[in-house]
């Protein structure tokens, strides 16, 4: 019989039993496990572990003696109540290819793999769903871009009306998730405001596929992150073999990255990566070097006009309209 | 009973099944199932599954399960706890069965 112990975070000697568990099985725990779930056996060896973050279930091992004892099983179980008890309905497995079986018959749907990593999802229509809802134009060249907008400045103004400049149709993802200074709806509904009078843009949130926790979780820890191990693969090829093709997206765009490392990473490995799927990468020159981040320190120091040169008159109004 | 929110009960433990309800916009029922004997056994499941959410007046849900194999008793129990859960509802008797649900 299999005891279990859970910790939200797992501390001390316990964290560092997991972290040495997962090493042993070439699984590298990162900071991000929210919520820990730990299995002993009778002369209380760990056995088993997995971890939630977000709404991902991932470092999940199981001892080779207890495989197929249902450790695995009881392990998933409580972490999917957990999320669910968070009111979490939506959960991604990380893990690698060759665990797909097994997670399929715990009601898991593979959307995107490499040859060392595959994310799953609880809900069998999930990302096709997602797909069919987006809104789109009729034939011509289409292009994208992901954007977070923390807040939305002129420089993600101008990004956004060079690239519809340049396809007849453009989508435009907002990310959301609730991980930046101003939160996904409201970053939404600035961009859909900031963009009304391009007639051939579509604002669209990113759900969960997009630069997402389960995605491209690197991208949330960025002061961790080693920007050469970013992991971006998914992510990408998330966009290039489903995404994209389901709105015959030939173009992605971003703005040149000065400041971030791990932005530029991510963008390095696009750009290796998409013409394999007969998508370009289109670079913007960023304007005048305006940044979000410039935004909130001008915002933070109390710098009104400041900010009043950086925003367009939409994100003004909202950071200041009501005095 | 109108469903309004996340309801879940049960785990995917040997011999008991996970639901998992969420409202549907009155989409009707719609219903995914994952099981162990889904082979054997799987008209039957989805036969218990709708007649307890049709006995609760649940017309309209997205429901999703995973089966390890419950049985028919076990299914309509971890059914009908989600499905009042979902609904935010206290409404039911113990030993007596269910209230009769009314139409709202």
């Amino acid at each position: 019989m299999l005891e279990m112990g859970t910790g939200a975070p797992l501390k001390g000697a316990r964290l560092n039993r997991v972290r040495e568990f997962l090493a042993v099985r070439g699984l590298r725990m990162g900071d991000d496990a929210e919520y820990t779930v730990c299995l002993f056996d009778e002369r209380e060896e760990l056995v088993g572990t997995g971890s939630l973050s977000a709404n991902v279930l991932k470092y999940i091992a199981v001892a080779e003696d207890v495989q197929g004892e249902g450790a695995c099983a009881k392990i998933v179980s409580e972490l999917v109540s957990f999320a669910y008890r968070q009111g979490r309905a939506h959960l991604f497995v990380f893990t690698k290819p060759q665990n797909e079986k097994q997670f399929r018959a715990l009601g898991f749907y593979p959307i995107v793999s490499t040859e060392e990593a595959m994310l799953l999802e609880n809900d069998r229509r999930g990302l096709s769903t997602f797909l069919n809802s987006l809104p789109r134009g009729n034939g011509g060249v289409v292009g994208a871009a992901v954007v977070n907008c923390n807040p939305f400045t002129l420089g993600h103004a101008y990004l956004l009306e060079t690239a519809a400049g340049m396809v007849d149709w453009l989508h435009v993802f907002v990310l959301s998730e609730n991980r930046s200074h101003f939160d996904a709806q409201e970053r939404y509904l600035l961009v859909r405001e900031g963009t009304k009078r391009l007639k051939n843009v579509f604002v669209h949130r990113s759900a969960d596929y997009l630069i997402s926790s389960a995605t491209f979780p690197t991208y949330f820890m960025k002061e961790s992150a080693d920007s050469a191990a970013i992991n971006a693969d998914l992510d990408i090829l998330l966009f290039a073999e489903r995404i994209a093709p389901a709105l015959n997206i030939t173009k992605r765009f971003v703005g040149t990255e000065p400041f971030c490392a791990v932005t530029r990473a991510y963008n390095e490995r696009m750009k290796a990566v998409l013409p394999k799927y007969g998508i370009e990468l289109v670079e913007i020159e960023r304007k005048d070097g305006i940044s979000a981040s410039e935004v909130r320190r001008l915002m933070a120091a109390g710098d009104m006009e400041g900010v009043r040169r950086l925003v367009p008159e939409c994100t003004y109004e909202y950071l200041y309209g009501g005095r | 009973m109108q469903i309004v929110a996340l309801g879940v009960a049960g785990t995917m433990e040997s011999s008991d099944i996970i639901v998992r309800i969420e409202p549907n916009d009155g989409g009707g029922i719609e219903l995914s199932i994952e099981s162990t004997v889904m082979q054997q056994y799987g008209k039957q499941i989805d036969r218990v599954i709708r007649k307890t959410l049709s006995d609760l007046g649940v017309e309209s849900a997205t429901v999703a399960v995973v089966d390890k194999g419950a049985l028919d008793c076990t299914i309509a129990a971890r059914v009908s706890c989600a499905a009042f859960r979902a609904a935010q509802s206290t409404d039911y008797v113990w030993n007596g069965g269910v209230k009769q649900c009314q139409a709202d």
